[in-house]
């Protein structure tokens, strides 16, 4: 669905996104797009919604160059960044002309309008000006816009951007509903736990370079040079001791009634200390992996590049 | 049996629609009808045209009603004659005009600056080119919708009291009309390239006043310190006034056809450019 080799952007003597090479694959499903402020992912998704041409390297969605290209744009939608909409605008006029501008009219309009704002939720409010309508609610709005035309990729910029709690949840479960029925979305953000909670699968991208991609798991085995950290929890003496006697141990650390190990490749020490645990050869209570989340996975890669 | 993968349902037909120039002039139009500064201009217009109107009657009596002889002489001193007659027709193009085109021309690119609508109309399949023709448009269309009935109501009135050889000339409209096509598309270039040059509607609104009033009073200030009258081409306010009179002949315009020519082409060709520079992709970033 979509295909980056080496694409880049500048901005006159800025480089926005460094050459960049990655790929979605066709179907439904979220990926994350995530990295700090002026990480390159607003450069990055106006390379794919066809706002901006590639500085250099070639950008392909649906197997064309999105630059300007009507058949590309009619298959995708954009949320973009922000909030900002005519406040003194009615919502359903606003995605009337939305609609038209896809090239919809007549009845084939009015049954997509509807359609979108059902999904959003705001088929009973759509008659609202935007000053009326809460900042949930014009984002609902705006999402709806991005849907009247029935995409097959969605790409939404930091939508979560402003959002009560509620609001925000009521928004990933729209979005996990969209990829359930076949629809690839594509969300930026630069908060962690946003992307956490909505996708395991993500990008990363920091100052201009795609860092990694993949699921957080698999990206933090690539992480070689930053041994795991296991929690184990029971009798800190006897599991110290079973520790020091495995390869794969980097390095221990003793707390108050669990031990905490490095290893490198949990892969082959978690088996050994299942069989130990079942066969009662250690007193093991509880094992959390403390450093297996997008969390730990942001920051070493980061640090790493930095 | 197995589980498939979640298909999207068909995608409407998308194309059955309108260009996307005219959906956004459509929008634009809307728009302006649900304000109330088309009231206060409505009225205002309609006052000059009934003036205009009685006028054209007044002179259909002067030249008809012996009774009335007496008063003549006096009349052709104070009421134009003429090709300065059928010019004067369009006085409106003048302040009033140029008032209502900044007013409404000024937000016509600053709003979708400030609500960020760009981006969003260009991911869809809507060009740059698209979105210019159609500010372009409605800012021309608006000053030639105003003027219109200026031209063809004095027109067939004259025709229905008078005949052919009333107060206004039978080829009136077709001296006129491309006078009024051409002041139109200058008002509406400098509109749309102020408002490109705008970051809020109330800017642009500045910016289209401050444009106009400023070339104007540039223009004067070199004939002033040069005494080349030529400079006042680049008078957008004269330009405007002097398309009528060239078109229907008059003796003295306010400068010839060359001058004009030269003022209006560069005035339409460097604000369409400005607003062609300041609506591309690179400018409407996400």
């Amino acid at each position: 669905m979509i295909s980056l080799d080496r694409a880049s952007l500048r901005y006159g003597p800025i480089l926005g996104l460094s050459p960049t090479t990655f790929e979605l694959p066709d179907g439904g499903g979220i990926t994350g797009l995530l990295g700090p402020n002026g990480a390159g992912k607003s450069s990055l998704l106006q390379l794919l919604s066809g706002l901006l041409p590639p500085s250099g390297g070639e950008v392909r969605v649906f197997g064309q160059a999105p630059f300007r290209n009507p058949a590309v744009l009619a298959r995708l939608g954009l949320v973009p960044e922000g909030d900002r909409l005519p406040s003194g605008l009615r919502a359903d006029r606003w995605l009337r002309m939305m609609g038209e501008l896809s090239g919809l009219s007549g009845e084939a309009l009015k049954a997509a309008q509807a359609r979108a704002l059902e999904t959003v939720g705001m088929a009973d409010r759509a008659h609202l000006t935007f000053a009326r309508m809460s900042k949930g609610m014009r984002q609902r709005i705006r999402l709806a816009q991005a849907l009247l035309h029935g995409p097959e990729l969605l790409i939404l910029d930091e939508p979560f951007n402003g959002l009560d709690p509620e609001a925000r949840l009521g928004l990933m479960d729209l979005l996990r509903r969209l990829a359930g029925e076949g629809v690839r979305v594509l969300v930026s953000s630069h908060i962690l736990s946003e992307i956490a909670q909505l996708t395991d699968r993500i990008l990363l991208l920091f100052r201009g370079r795609l860092l990694a991609e993949g699921t957080v798991t698999e990206i933090r085995q690539l992480l070689d040079r930053h041994p795991v950290e296991l929690r184990l929890t029971g009798e800190p003496l006897d599991l110290a001791r079973w520790a020091v006697e495995q390869p794969e141990l980097a390095a221990l650390r003793m707390e108050e009634g669990a031990v905490v190990l490095s290893v490198r490749s949990p892969r082959d020490i978690l088996p050994r200390l299942q069989q130990a645990a079942a066969a009662g050869r250690i007193p093991l209570r509880a094992l959390d992996p403390l450093d297996l989340n997008l969390d730990a996975v942001f920051q070493y890669l980061t640090k790493d590049h930095a | 049996m197995p589980i498939y993968a979640p298909t999207l349902p068909p995608a409407p037909d998308l194309n059955q629609g309108q260009p996307p120039a005219l959906v956004l002039m459509r929008f634009d139009l809307a728009r302006l009808w649900r304000q109330k500064i088309g009231r206060f201009f409505g009225f205002a217009f309609l006052m000059v045209l009934i003036v205009k109107l009685t006028v054209i009657y007044v002179k259909y009596l002067l030249d008809t009603n012996a009774a009335l002889r007496p008063m003549q002489d006096f009349a052709k001193a104070v009421l134009s004659q003429g090709a300065e007659f059928q010019a004067g027709l369009l006085d409106p193009a003048s302040y009033l005009l140029w008032f209502l085109v900044a007013l409404v021309g000024g937000g016509l690119v600053a709003r979708d600056t400030l609500y960020r609508v760009r981006p969003l109309m260009y991911a869809h399949p809507v060009s740059p080119r698209d979105y210019l023709v159609a500010k372009l448009g409605f800012a021309s269309a608006l000053p030639f919708a105003v003027l219109l009935p200026f031209v063809l109501l004095p027109w067939a009135m004259s025709l229905m009291v008078a005949g052919l050889h009333g107060p206004v000339w039978p080829t009136a409209p077709l001296r006129l009309l491309p006078a009024v096509a051409v002041l139109s598309l200058l008002m509406g270039a400098m509109a749309v390239g102020a408002s490109a040059m705008a970051a809020t509607p109330r800017a642009g609104v500045g910016w289209v006043l401050g444009l106009v009033l400023g070339t104007s009073a540039l223009a004067s200030l070199v004939q002033g310190l040069t005494g080349f009258v030529g400079a006042q081409a680049l008078n957008p306010v004269l330009l405007a006034q002097t398309w009528p009179q060239l078109f229907v002949g008059m003796d003295r315009p306010f400068m010839g056809w060359f001058p004009a020519a030269l003022g209006t082409a560069f005035h339409i060709g460097l604000w369409t450019f400005v607003a062609a520079r300041r609506t591309l992709p690179s400018e409407a970033v996400i």
